[in-house]
């Protein structure tokens, strides 16, 4: 594929739908707003995945991250524009207000504790019940290593 | 990226399963970081960063350990 915009306008539609309907849109979704056939709006997706705009889950050629959303459910629940999103890790969680420039509450879990955490971004700021002091993100590497194995990071 | 209560909680999660730790940053750290990496991307003007322009948005958000550039 080398229709360079189509590609950016492929990946401009893809974070529309999710933030209007909080999932990505099917291939066949893609295919039918461009006026184009499934089998192009599959090359589509596997450039903008081959790129890192989105990371594609390749069996299902659906989309599984279109960063900081996630295509499937998770830990870290953030409602926003009186929508529930999902966000792919606490990193991604903040990353959600900040794409869509809005208010958050965020329902989240600690990963080894289980215990549930609220924050609330709003007016700009965050806050949590029970006070932010200790809570943490944990990044575990580098940048540089990232796409090696984007579930685990 | 996982959240922790505290940094007991990534200690042992780091040990169980047998992974060293990584960096560590505060939820106010993590909201300026998204702020400037995120602020853009539902524009149709986003075609992607540079390793340049990541570090310079690690720099902006105050992240000068060498892990973020490593």
């Amino acid at each position: 594929m080398t229709d360079e915009s189509l590609i950016w306008q492929g990946r401009h539609f893809v974070y529309a739908h999710i933030a209007e309907t909080t999932r990505p849109p099917r291939v066949d979704e893609t295919a039918a707003h461009f006026g184009i056939s499934a089998a192009d709006a599959t090359e589509l997706y596997k450039e903008l995945h081959n790129r890192h705009a989105l990371f594609l889950d390749l069996d299902e050629m659906a989309i599984r991250m279109a960063n900081p959303f996630s295509g499937i459910p998770t830990d870290f629940k953030v409602h926003a524009n009186g929508k529930t999103y999902f966000a792919n890790c606490a990193w991604d969680m903040l990353g959600i207000p900040a794409a869509l420039h809005c208010d958050a509450v965020i329902d989240a879990v600690c990963t080894e504790s289980n215990e549930s955490v609220r924050l609330e971004v709003k007016n700009g700021q965050i806050s949590a019940q029970g006070g932010l002091s200790q809570l943490l993100v944990h990044f575990p590497l580098p940048f540089t290593q990232w796409y090696d194995d984007l579930v685990f990071t | 990226m996982l959240l922790f209560r505290s940094e007991e909680w990534v200690e042992k999660w780091c040990k169980r399963h047998n992974l060293e730790r990584g960096e560590m940053l505060s939820l106010g750290q993590v909201w300026e970081l998204s702020k400037l990496w995120y602020g853009n991307r539902m524009s149709l003007e986003y075609h992607g960063r540079s390793m340049e322009q990541v570090a310079e948005i690690f720099k902006q958000a105050g992240l000068t350990a060498k892990f973020w550039y490593g």
